[in-house]
């Protein structure tokens, strides 16, 4: 298997768009072929050879199609957008829409992440092992029909309104997020192992999210259910449920809606009842 | 620019040309008996040729077409328009102004009427018209809920009801007297509607059938060129089919005398499919398409378009504002209404017409009871872009009426058991022929709207607007249909072609056609009497500021009515 290695090359003033660079169909390019391809940048295009260098690695250590993309930054967009296959591993930041619909495979960024990370996001995994903005896992704008499968791991800080309409799949921020977690969140699972400022689950119907860290304020419109241990989160009758460790407050909400499904899980150690 | 197309097959309807092979000339956009040695030559030898397709109702602009443009970015998404030379675009069920210009002209339409238009927001209709190449276009203001009008037909004043229609039509640079929901919508507004055609219509205290009749006698003092336009209360109720027909019946007496044009009708229903339920609820509702096929049958004083389900996902928008809270109560996506000062109101939802449901599929098998058991003469193909479906999806209403074949593979493959066992869509195997599509698509529409002196036919000074299909006439290949029927061949539009092989080369900005009815000065003086201090105490604009100025077209086509001797 091939690894093709773009390693930016000069600095970007208007963003550009790297959705034609995916793993499985630049294996089947050669290196000219590759350099040639054109890339919209505003309402212009440019080639992939003027913004980048680009290296292919041929390997037999390489068991999947391998995109590397060095040097990144927040003004390279939609990075890995409708990927089915492969592996794409961004060292520096990425700009909007990384792993956007992706279907398959597996996006690692080693910086930050701008807005909309894996939006509508089907499956595979996307990991973002420094902060994401806003709207991670969330549902196209207007859409009432969010990520639907997958997984997405943020190691730093998430923005606000992180897995709006989110179907199913798991979301886990490992740092803090801003308000709004799972608005409107129809399914799925989102975990938050630091400090929410608050709203999590806004207008939610099913779904879970679960919180680790505090919950600076917590929606007067989730209904308390007791204490639980180790829960084993079920969303569906068929679900076998997903085991989590620790002791929670447990909420059922939002009702602002009728007859909710949405669970909320508050850790005790560092929430209490009046949060 | 002159032209000769050659040994095309032609389906002229309003000539009663059915397929005959022959030679159409073209000359300054007209349709000419012979042209010089210089014309430009087009084979059309295996080919079909029709007139121009003239749309009798689709929601094309205007405020609650934005609306859904606004409420649905992720429509947007759907479907982009990208082609080199001309203006992109978006939007698969609301799409862009010019997109909808460039589609209709793909698909070999030359004429669409915009069929809900409020009064108040003309102004922002008409500038959408401006933006909205390739098609003449019209619109029709809303009557049915309007203040004056239900006031003057609550004192029995038809005459100041004519003036007041009048003036209204001239100051909107409107077509046709539209009513939706009469009384339901102005109901609304107080949190209520009106269901029956002889339910009170609060405050007002006359009832929809009040409406509908004066309408329809203020719309033939006037001698308008369309008839009045309804869409029934109740629509999309189980069991409202009992409404439709007391609404066809209640106008029956009333003799049409259009002064412009040759409709011999008084009344058009419109999407009337969503009006043919039978039942009591979604449980125990089954088709009564085919009896509403039989009355239209037999009763000469009406036609009605279908408004064809598509099972797509799309997006509804509609004057009759309790229907559109009814329908966001039904299926819980976001929505959004509002109410025009003294007009009417609107309210916009998104729907997915999924085939795998069942009640999606009765309503599209109903749709299909309605063409298939009408005579060809009376109905029109709709699907009331975009709120049964989008308008791009007629090709595909076209395969299923022409071939039983493909019909067949879309009710035992495709959609839900429903659409076989509670219609009567199987009871038949008629296919319509290519002169029956002619009919619904061009000469049926231009007759009904009053504008069959110039278009909707190619007999010698029509307006040359005209489409080629490369498809043979005995086609049973949906697929293959549906594709001609997208991408005409080649479309004329004022003795221009517009589009070759589906693809706009041509951009040109069509008409705006407006209804300039005169009346007397004495009766109009009384009127504005009676409109002015309504415009300071009620409206939130002044009347000077009301009517649509002369720039708001490219260029206006008015048809001039004389109504003076209304006194």
């Amino acid at each position: 298997m091939k690894e093709i290695v773009f390693t930016v090359k000069k600095d970007i003033d208007v963003p550009v768009e790297l959705d034609s660079l995916l793993p499985v169909k630049l294996q089947e390019m050669s290196v000219e072929e590759i350099k040639k391809i054109e890339l919209p940048q505003g309402n212009k295009k440019i080639s992939v050879e003027e913004l980048f260098n680009v290296n292919v690695n041929e390997n037999e250590a390489i068991t999947t199609p391998k995109v590397t993309i060095n040097d990144s930054s927040m003004k390279l967009k939609r990075i890995g957008e409708k990927m089915e296959a492969g592996e794409i591993v961004v060292n520096g930041d990425a700009g909007m829409y990384v792993g956007a619909e992706m279907k398959s495979g597996k996006i690692t960024v080693n910086g930050n992440a701008e807005c909309w990370v894996a939006q509508n996001l089907k499956g595979g995994e996307v990991i973002i092992n420094g902060d994401a903005k806003d709207y991670v896992g969330s549902a196209y704008r207007g859409d009432w029909r969010g990520m639907s499968g997958g997984k997405i791991t943020i190691n730093g800080n998430a923005g606000t309104e992180i897995g709006e309409y989110m179907k199913k799949g798991l979301i886990v921020v490992n740092g803090n997020c801003k308000i709004m977690p799972g608005v409107h969140q129809n399914g799925g699972i989102i975990i938050i192992n630091g400090e929410v400022e608050g709203r999590a689950g806004g207008e939610m119907l099913k779904g879970a999210i679960v919180i680790n860290g505090p919950l600076k304020s917590k929606l007067p419109s989730f209904e308390y259910e007791g204490i639980v241990e180790d829960p084993v989160i079920k969303l569906t009758k068929k679900d076998e449920g997903t085991p989590i460790k620790g002791t929670y407050y447990k909420y059922i909400g939002d009702f602002v809606s009728n007859k909710p499904k949405g669970q909320l899980y508050l850790s005790v150690e560092h929430n209490d009842l009046t949060c | 620019m002159e032209y000769i197309i050659k040994n095309g097959t032609v389906y002229d309807p309003t000539n009663k040309v059915d397929g005959e092979k022959m030679d159409i000339c073209i000359k300054d956009g007209r349709v000419v008996e012979k042209v010089s040695n210089n014309a430009i030559v087009l084979d059309a030898n295996n080919k079909i040729i029709m007139p121009g397709g003239v749309d009798s109702h689709s929601h094309i602009a205007g405020a609650k077409v934005n609306t859904g443009r606004t409420l649905r970015p992720e429509d947007s998404k759907k479907d982009v328009w990208h082609k080199e030379g001309l203006r992109k675009g978006s939007g698969f069920s609301v799409p862009s102004t010019y997109k909808t210009g460039y589609q209709y002209s793909g698909m070999g339409y030359t004429t669409v009427i915009e069929a809900a238009m409020p009064p108040l927001i003309a102004r922002h209709t008409h500038e959408e018209f401006v933006d909205l190449p390739q098609i003449d276009k019209a619109a029709m203001p809303l009557f049915g809920n309007n203040w004056m009008v239900l006031e003057y037909l609550k004192n029995g004043d038809l005459n100041m009801c004519a003036a007041y229609v009048a003036w209204l039509l001239k100051a909107t640079r409107g077509f046709a007297i539209k009513i939706v929901n009469p009384g339901g919508t102005e109901a609304w507004g107080w949190g209520k509607n009106v269901h029956g055609l002889d339910d009170e219509i609060p405050y007002f205290g006359i009832t929809p059938r009040d409406v509908v009749r004066g309408l329809a006698q203020v719309n033939e003092m006037l001698g308008l060129p369309h008839s009045i336009h309804v869409h029934p209360n109740n629509l999309g109720h189980p069991g409202n089919w009992e409404t439709t027909l007391d609404t066809m019946d209640c106008v029956k007496d009333i003799k049409a005398k259009p002064k412009h044009g040759k409709r011999d009708t008084v009344y058009y229903n419109t999407h009337v499919q969503f009006h043919s339920y039978g039942g009591t609820s979604w449980k125990d509702c089954v088709s009564k398409g085919v009896e509403v096929a039989e009355y239209v049958n037999k009763h000469d004083h009406l036609m009605v378009d279908i408004g064809q389900i598509t099972l797509d996902e799309t997006t509804t928008m509609t004057a009759d504002g309790p229907m559109e809270y009814d329908l966001h109560m039904t299926n819980g996506l976001k929505w959004a209404n509002c109410d025009v000062e003294l007009e009417t109101g609107s309210g916009v939802v998104p729907f997915i017409y999924s085939p795998k449901g069942p009640v999606y599929s009765l309503q599209w098998a109903i749709g299909l009871d309605l063409f298939l058991h009408a005579n060809s003469d009376k109905v029109i193909l709709t699907t009331d872009h975009p709120n049964a479906g989008p308008f791009i999806r007629y090709p595909r209403v076209i395969a299923w009426l022409i071939s039983e074949e493909y019909r067949k593979d879309w009710i035992e493959n495709r959609v839900h058991k429903w659409a076989a066992q509670k219609s009567h869509i199987t009871d038949t195997d008629r296919e319509y022929t290519m002169y029956e599509i002619a009919k619904i698509t061009r000469a049926n529409t231009s007759k009904v709207l009053g504008l069959s002196d110039d278009r909707g036919h190619l007999g010698l000074g029509a307006r040359a607007d005209l489409a080629i299909y490369d498809i043979d006439p005995e086609e049973k290949s949906g697929k293959k249909i549906e594709k001609a029927f997208l991408e005409a061949n080649y479309v004329f539009k004022n003795g221009d072609i517009v589009v070759k092989d589906g693809n706009v080369v041509k951009e040109v900005f069509g008409n705006t056609i407006y209804v300039d009815a005169k009346i007397n000065e004495e009766l109009e003086a009384e009127l504005m009497k009676d409109l002015e201090p309504r415009f300071k105490k009620y409206y939130s604009v002044n009347i000077e500021n009301y009517p649509v100025q002369e720039a708001y077209a490219n260029q206006w086509e008015p048809i001039n009515i004389d109504a003076t001797e209304i006194k």
